[in-house]
């Protein structure tokens, strides 16, 4: 989930960039695409519906 | 005058107790006549040996007695120092085999600055804080999206129970693993270390540390120094989550945030995924509208550059019918019909060659002639 936050950094910057710079249809098409894309990809990291839990077997505590 | 000795009866095998005899004896009367009691005094000559048993004097300005406190009533006790002013709840006795007084003791309390707790956790506090492990500079920011939360904890305390209730409902997308630990009693302080050296090689992105409420004694190990400075090593940001919230302990000094309880720690630890879902959408309608915003720029720029063909064309034609006009009058002008109609004729043989000289029309020679509404036929007399 490292990647989720770098993929709503990039997001953020996708989009604040479509609506700041004056840009090519071609260029604004080609953002709006890998925006769709990134969204895509991180509202599929958020559906994971159960949490996983795994225990560590304890060890021996040194004496 | 006292009755006499007889030396030599008294100095008998049979008149004579031996030294184990008496000390035995002592022990005896010591024991049944000084029940266990309450003693206070001054501590002298501390020692703890490897055995975990402690020894010293308990003294006063006129007297002073051996103690010794057995590892299994010291195990969770801060040692104290010479000098300290202690009571002491001892059983007194007799330790025959040096035949010395001796106070066992079952309890030690000191009253200097808020007893022996404190004093030690101020120690300890003292020596993390001289080596900066307490420096808030020092504290590290939670990931805003962990994906592996790890968990030290009692594997059947309530803490571990809320921690996984929250997560569970805030941010199901974490990956929790759990890392028992003993977190009371003697073995405590090397059971939550070696946990902590675990988790220290995982790939863990935060770290909770959390234990129930407990007694000043519960919650040693987490007031320990070792624990304090291997949660200050670890690579990871540490939430410390340890007893009620009016307990701070060296953990929770040393941690990068401190919750006031399991729950808030997990909290603290976690993004709501509701939230997040809800600003992946305001991202998603920026997106559209950004991208809306952006195609009506390039609808608009070419519908300009059009525009401007456009004009650019009409003002090329334009120029271009001027320049027309310009050359069809000139081609006008040069046009031969122009000649003929300002009264010039041509003649031409009946082969359409035109007939410039004298020695071209000799005499009966048919032409033709060209005049500027039509043509004629001549022959030369």
């Amino acid at each position: 989930m490292a990647e989720f936050s770098k993929q709503l950094e990039r997001l953020e910057a996708i989009v604040r960039r479509l609506e700041s710079e004056d840009l090519d249809l071609d260029e604004a098409l080609k953002l709006f695409e890998e925006g769709v894309e990134r969204l895509r990809v991180a509202r599929e990291q958020l559906s994971q519906a159960e949490l996983k839990v795994k225990k560590v077997l304890e060890i021996e505590s040194p004496s | 005058m006292g009755a006499r000795v007889d030396l030599f009866t008294a100095a008998s095998t049979e008149g004579a107790w031996t030294v184990g005899e008496v000390t035995r004896r002592a022990r005896a009367v010591i024991e049944a006549g000084l029940p266990p009691l309450w003693v206070r005094g001054e501590i002298a000559g501390f020692k703890a040996w490897r055995s975990g048993h402690w020894y010293f004097s308990l003294r006063d300005k006129s007297a002073q007695m051996r103690c010794v406190m057995f590892a299994k009533q010291n195990f969770m006790l801060p040692a104290p120092t010479d000098g300290m002013q202690v009571f002491v709840f001892a059983r007194p006795s007799m330790y025959e085999e040096k035949g010395e007084f001796q106070l066992t003791v079952i309890e030690l309390l000191s009253t200097e600055q808020g007893g022996l707790w404190k004093l030690a956790f101020e120690k300890a506090k003292a020596a993390l804080t001289k080596d900066g492990l307490l420096d808030p500079a020092k504290k590290r920011r939670l990931p805003p999206f962990p994906r592996r939360i790890a968990v030290v904890t009692s594997p059947d305390g309530a803490a571990l129970r809320d921690i996984e209730a929250v997560i569970g409902r805030r941010w199901p997308v974490a990956e929790l693993i759990v890392v028992p630990a003993q977190v009371q009693g003697a073995k405590a302080e090397g059971s939550v270390c070696s946990a902590l050296n675990r988790i220290s090689r995982l790939p863990v992105d935060v770290l909770i540390v959390a234990r129930g409420g407990g007694s000043v004694e519960d919650l040693w190990a987490f007031n320990s120094e070792r624990v304090a400075r291997t949660v200050a090593a670890m690579p990871m940001p540490v939430i410390s989550a340890i007893g009620h919230e009016t307990d701070v302990t060296l953990c929770d000094l040393v941690a990068d945030l401190r919750a006031a309880t399991p729950s808030a720690a997990a909290e603290a630890a976690t993004p709501d995924r509701v939230e997040v879902l809800a600003q992946c959408g305001i991202v998603g309608q920026r997106l559209a509208r950004a991208l809306r915003i952006a195609s009506r720029n390039g609808v608009e720029r070419l519908d300009r550059s059009g525009d401007r063909l456009v004009r650019c064309m009409e003002q090329k034609l334009e120029k271009s019918g001027a320049l027309l006009m310009a050359h069809s009058a000139r081609l006008d002008a040069l046009s031969p019909l122009r000649v003929l109609a300002r009264g010039y004729a041509v003649a031409r043989d009946t082969d359409g060659h035109v007939l410039k000289r004298v020695a071209q029309l000799p005499s009966g020679r048919e032409f033709r002639l060209r005049v500027t509404d039509g043509e004629v036929n001549g022959r030369v007399q």
